[in-house]
């Protein structure tokens, strides 16, 4: 096999430690960022709505935003548990605590913008 | 599909190929985000026709519209590192390509269609200015939907699935792998 300039010995195949050089920060740690990624996402789905809440309630109805907003987060939220599943398979990494803490967490903000934000 | 020879090591290959879907997944949940501001959008523009280029509505749904051509033009570059997603004669993958012409028809059409509203204020959906970001936009689906089925593809090509834990259910997973799945009940 040709590894790239810097990797392997010279004549031989790759190790175990070029493997781990060429793959860098591997996936299945990565749900730190992954989980961040998420909530920044569904806070800037939140903003966009708010354009309608607040800077255009006569012409976005705040129902339509509710709507919306609940729809947008379902999609955001299966990318996310999608995104978490696929980079622990085939671990023994398992983050089923911090899915259910955040999937739970914007669940229940969700519900609450539902019922409090708006006009 | 043929198996591909392997030109790096497994591991490594299965581990970008899953970054490119984390990639791809920010980009899709920050389109998600911005859909909201379409919606915002079409019902502000039902209401007062056209404001401004600037109005809130616009400020995220025009900032996408930047973001994701170079968003992918990012995916891009870190696309090269996995061989077997090259596309012919070792170019870009065509996929990628088409979506990365997309977006960049949407980017542009950013300034068409603000030269345009500086005439005429009508924002019914079929006007001119409105063609490249309907057309850019569903190239772009068409490419990344393929780009994305060819990296799933060939993450069940190098077998990075994991079987079910349940005994049966990985049964069926490993004679679905075989072709034989309904053999039982079709013969």
């Amino acid at each position: 096999m040709t590894l790239p300039k810097g990797f392997g010995s010279g004549g031989g195949g790759a190790t175990s430690a070029d493997v781990e050089k060429m793959i860098g920060r591997r996936v299945e740690n990565m749900t730190g960022i992954i989980t961040l990624s998420y909530i920044a996402a569904w806070l800037a789905t939140f903003g966009g709505t708010a354009a309608g809440y607040f800077y255009y309630p006569w012409a976005y109805p705040t129902p339509s935003g509710h709507f919306a907003f609940i729809v947008l987060t379902i999609v955001e939220a299966i990318g996310y548990l999608f995104s978490v599943k696929v980079c622990e398979e085939g671990t023994k990494k398992k983050s089923n605590g911090i899915i259910a803490a955040t999937l739970g967490g914007t669940a229940v903000g969700t519900v609450l913008i539902g019922v409090f934000v708006g006009i | 599909m043929a198996q591909m020879p392997a030109l790096i090591p497994k591991e490594v290959e299965i581990q970008r190929l899953k970054k490119i879907w984390l990639i791809v997944i920010a980009m899709g949940s920050t389109a998600a985000s911005v859909e909201v501001d379409n919606f915002v959008d079409g019902s502000l523009h039902q209401t007062s026709i056209r404001d401004s280029a600037f109005t809130p509505a616009h400020w995220w749904l025009y900032s996408h519209f930047v973001a994701l051509p170079l968003g992918w033009g990012a995916a891009a570059i870190y696309d090269r590192k996995i061989p077997v997603l090259r596309g012919p004669n070792n170019s870009m993958n065509t996929g990628l390509k088409m979506t990365i012409l997309g977006y960049l028809a949407t980017m542009f059409t950013i300034g068409v269609n603000e030269m345009w509203h500086f005439w005429f204020v009508e924002e019914i959906f079929a006007v001119p200015n409105h063609w490249m970001f309907n057309m850019g936009v569903v190239v772009a689906f068409m490419g990344a939907l393929a780009y994305v089925v060819r990296v799933y593809a060939r993450l069940v090509e190098l077998g990075a699935e994991t079987p079910g834990e349940n005994p049966y259910v990985a049964e069926m997973y490993k004679m679905a792998l075989e072709g034989k799945l309904y053999s039982r009940s079709i013969p």
